[in-house]
């Protein structure tokens, strides 16, 4: 009992845990979780019905189920996912504090550095289950409803065995999940700077669209690397084979940075914020 | 509690309960935003154990001076000392400090219980079981049966219920409530003085903000009055409110009353049919009025300059 | 309120400076220190260097100024990069990468297939030259090629070392003889110093100092290959067709290269000029779609030729006549004009 006196915080496991219950049980992360599980099915049932024909990575999907998974995460990474991860990273901040609830966790005291932990913890727990119901329910629905060779015929003209597809779809994933953190920290920034949630996913909203302009313009080539979205599209280098690892490892190396600054950022601004 | 000369070197360790340190201490406390000024130079002890009324009118800078004793605002210049922690350390203190600010702060789609657990898990003085002095909290403030009802649902008199049990989840040694009683019907007035009454009496200091002196008065063992952000009165109420007062009484024979009390070389005279006395020691009046015969029906103070004083204050704010 | 911006923005700024150095915005590029070696030793030893089985990415930065082609978009301005592998005894591997899909070239030496997953077709083709490299992304069988014919005309030089993938090299310089009338400045080569085949070839035009084309090796590994990769099989669902007999190139075919039937060349070198007719719409056929109007391209041009219209680029200019007559070259106009009037 001496050494619960003494304490000055709540033990770290227990604050995050209850974030990631809190995180969980508010119905705005609920229903974004089931909306993106219906991409993978969208997809899926526009292929069963349209059947093979057009272009674009989507048909590819076309009696080649294993692919639906990655077809639709990157379809989900272009708007969707960010906009998750985002609205996550705004309730986690701007939205407890136009709650009244932040004050309340740093009365407690959270502490400032461990509050940017939990709430990353909270971001980290969405952006990961969005992933994966994406992941999962693509698989279900790429094996149900597209059906296939069992196994996954690359961009290459190769085919791969269950074991390696599922590798491949793992990677993409985790790559995936990888680009969200980035979104999801530099939202967590910009959550940490206002009060009103919306604010925060307007930013992330217009941010995209903004990279995504900037990354069209040829005489702005200078730009590219320097811009999180003109990595998006390696996800579809997991469809290629021998895999290329060049555009993933560059692309994670990018929202590498965008994380470090993100989370900096989130804890000089919490370090001084007014709770 | 009036404004000591006493240095902030001079603290002793908190840990070793010394009654006569004072849980607070804000010296030359100074917050602006931008060209206006929310607390202006402001000094204050809050003495361990008291129960202090923070009065003022909206907008006095009540809250700024408390969200800058809590470490929820940075003070542009002056200090903070909470417990024995100030500057950086501030934060060391609040396990031991309970607060309800700027009305409660919930989750409209948790159930009170669930957002109190929320709030316990954060809660550095709390270990095991969490479910327990939740209940416990939610049954000192009434509201065990509504215990399982979304926040959402609730009145603005059980909001402040629960936001009152968040403060209370965890014995403390200063318990600050901004405003505890908004909202709040006639029973719950009652419930939230009965919880300040058992604070205080467990030892605990209070600082409970206000802009009604009804409320510090029926609660508070001291008062400090704030006024567009400068203390401009702190002290022991009871002093406060009888400083340069005089006795009112009333009598069935205001006539022969006021003679025999001039006879007794007390300074009176009649007003609004009643005596008006000068003189502070009730017990002489009351003995000289009933050795002449005279029926006393009530002694009271009248408290000049504290109600004035406010009354002033709430009236140019209206 | 004023000053948290500030910080936002010191915040943005630092995120820009940290993504461009680890993305690597302006790597300088070392000069290796190598035995200094004679221009004619080095072309010597590069058209016969073998440099075995070798794997590598490379980049295609084009600004020729050719409108893109369908089936040949690779000929269109802008970047490319493409992954190579090479068994080294006419077996290859190209993988042409595009955001939505892939194109990939397969050689076993005597079987060429070309896969285009956006249509999951597959084209098959037999014979004809057992290693015929696509000069698109081949940097080393490009410059081979244009060492070979531009070096009797040509002043080669070597001007000092580079390094190119990561290998050290020297820099082989052809700049044409002042008799030659081009358009070209001159060429530049990146010869590996070890293996001795091309790294890098870089094309200037006059009055320009960047590069017409550079074409070149990002990264390139030499050793043995899995040898799975010089084989292909249509997956399940393919659509395998056979390429038409030789010249009459289906779109992608790796047969694209080289001059069109029936052509002849004026000139030789820098100043070479390829005369040929324009292949007659074929009945039946429609012009692909998005294929640029060539009567509506260029300038109307009137000489002893007759009357056509002149397209000018940074590094050529082509004639198409009226009659259906095309001269291509890396020469300005005049030229190609005296080019037509040859019998």
């Amino acid at each position: 009992m001496t050494a619960v006196l003494e304490r000055t915080h709540a033990p770290l496991g227990r604050v995050v845990g209850a974030e990631v219950r809190w995180v969980l049980r508010r119905p705005r992360t609920l229903v974004v979780l089931g909306l993106l599980a219906l991409i993978p099915v969208a997809v899926a049932i526009g292929i069963a019905v349209a059947g093979r024909g057009g272009r674009g990575l989507i048909a590819q999907v076309a009696g080649n189920g294993f692919v639906l998974p990655v077809v639709a995460l990157g379809l989900a990474l272009t708007l969707l996912l960010p906009l998750a991860v985002a609205s996550a990273a705004a309730d986690a901040v701007a939205g407890e504090a136009g709650s009244g609830t932040l004050r309340g966790l740093l009365v407690a005291p959270v502490g400032r550095a461990r509050f940017v932990v939990m709430k990353a913890a909270g971001v980290i727990t969405v952006a990961v289950l969005a992933v994966l119901i994406i992941a999962v329910v693509g698989m279900i629905a790429g094996t149900v409803v597209v059906g296939g060779p069992g196994s996954l015929i690359t961009l290459s003209g190769t085919t791969l065995g269950v074991g390696e597809a599922l590798g491949r779809i793992a990677l993409v994933a985790v790559w995936t999940i990888g680009q969200l953190l980035a979104v999801g920290a530099v939202a967590l920034a910009i959550s940490t700077f206002t009060e009103h949630p919306l604010v925060v996913l307007a930013c992330v909203l217009g941010g995209m669209i903004v990279f995504g302009v900037l990354g069209a313009i040829p005489s702005l080539d200078w730009l590219q690397p320097l811009l999180l979205t003109t990595g998006f599209g390696a996800g579809t280098d997991v469809l290629r084979d021998p895999l290329p690892l060049d555009g993933l490892e560059s692309s994670s190396l990018r929202a590498l940075v965008y994380v470090v600054l993100g989370v900096g950022v989130t804890f000089w601004r919490m370090a001084r914020r007014d709770g | 509690m009036s404004v000591t000369e006493q240095t902030l070197e001079t603290r002793t360790d908190p840990s070793s309960g010394t009654v006569l340190e004072p849980a607070a201490r804000l010296r030359d406390l100074r917050k602006t935003y931008g060209s206006v000024t929310a607390v202006d130079g402001v000094d204050l002890d809050l003495p361990a154990g008291a129960v202090v009324g923070l009065l003022g009118p909206n907008g006095s800078g009540k809250t700024t001076l408390i969200r800058m004793l809590l470490g929820l605002t940075a003070p542009t210049a002056g200090r903070v000392e909470l417990l024995g922690h100030d500057g950086t350390q501030l934060e060391r203190a609040l396990p031991d400090v309970g607060a309800l600010v700027e009305g409660p702060g919930f989750h409209p789609f948790l159930s009170g219980r669930d957002n109190l657990l929320r709030a316990a898990a954060c809660e550095p003085r709390l270990d095991g079981d969490l479910r327990a002095p939740v209940d416990a909290a939610l049954g000192r403030v009434g509201l065990t049966e509504a215990a399982r009802r979304r926040y959402r649902g609730y009145s603005l008199g059980m909001k402040q219920r629960l936001g009152l049990a968040a403060a209370l989840l965890v014995p403390r040694r200063l318990v600050v409530l901004d405003e505890p009683t908004n909202g709040l019907d006639p029973a719950g007035t009652r419930d939230v003085r009965r919880v300040i009454a058992e604070l205080h009496g467990a030892g605990t200091t209070v600082l409970l903000s206000s802009h009604l002196l009804a409320e510090v008065e029926a609660v508070c063992t001291h008062v400090a009055v704030l006024a567009r952000g400068s203390l401009l009165v702190s002290g022991e109420l009871a002093t406060l409110l009888a400083s340069d007062g005089e006795l009112a009484v009333t009598v069935d024979d205001p006539a022969r009353g006021l003679a025999a009390l001039r006879a007794a070389g007390f300074a009176a005279y009649l007003r609004d049919d009643a005596l008006a006395v000068t003189e502070v020691d009730p017990p002489e009046v009351v003995a000289a009025l009933v050795h002449a015969g005279v029926g006393v029906w009530e002694v009271s103070r009248r408290r000049a300059h504290l109600e004035e004083l406010f009354a002033r204050l709430t009236e140019e704010d209206a | 309120m004023r000053r948290r911006w500030f910080g936002a923005a010191g915040a943005v700024a630092a995120a820009g400076a940290v993504v461009a150095g680890v993305v690597g915005i302006g790597t300088a590029s070392a000069q290796p220190q190598l035995p200094p070696v004679s221009p004619e030793d080095l072309v010597a030893s590069v058209m016969t260097a073998q440099p075995g089985p070798f794997n590598g990415t490379v980049g295609i930065d084009n600004e020729l100024g050719l409108p893109a082609l369908p089936g040949a978009p690779q000929l269109g301005n802008g970047q490319q990069s493409a992954r190579v592998w090479s068994g080294g005894d006419g077996k290859g591997r190209v993988a042409l990468p595009s955001g939505d899909g892939e194109k990939t070239l397969v050689s076993d030496g005597t079987t060429r297939w070309v896969y285009d997953a956006t249509d999951r077709t597959a084209t098959r083709s037999t014979g004809g030259a057992p290693e015929q490299k696509d000069p698109q992304t081949d940097p080393a069988g490009a410059s081979a090629q244009i060492i070979g014919d531009l070096r009797k005309t040509s002043q080669v030089a070597v001007d000092g070392t580079a390094e190119v993938a990561g290998r050290p090299a020297y820099t082989l310089v052809l700049t044409p003889q002042p008799s030659e009338r081009t358009m070209l400045r001159e060429v530049r080569v990146a010869v590996d110093a070890e293996k001795r085949i091309p790294l890098q070839l870089t094309v200037l035009a006059t009055g320009s100092a960047t590069p017409a084309l550079q074409i070149g090796f990002d990264d390139v590994t030499f050793g043995p290959q899995d040898p799975s990769l010089f084989t292909f099989t249509p997956p399940p669902g393919t659509t395998v067709k056979d390429a038409p007999a030789r010249g009459q190139g289906a779109p992608g075919a790796p047969d694209r290269q080289g001059p069109p039937q029936g052509s002849r060349t004026v000139g030789d070198g820098w100043d070479r000029v390829v005369v040929f007719q324009r292949p007659a719409q074929q009945p039946g056929r429609q012009a692909p779609q998005g294929a640029p109007d060539l009567n509506a391209l260029g300038t109307p041009v009137t000489g002893p030729f007759g009357n056509g219209r002149a397209i000018t680029t940074a590094v050529g200019t082509a004639i198409v006549t009226d009659d259906g007559r095309v001269a291509v070259g890396a020469v300005p106009e005049p030229v190609v004009a005296e080019a037509l009037g040859t019998k």
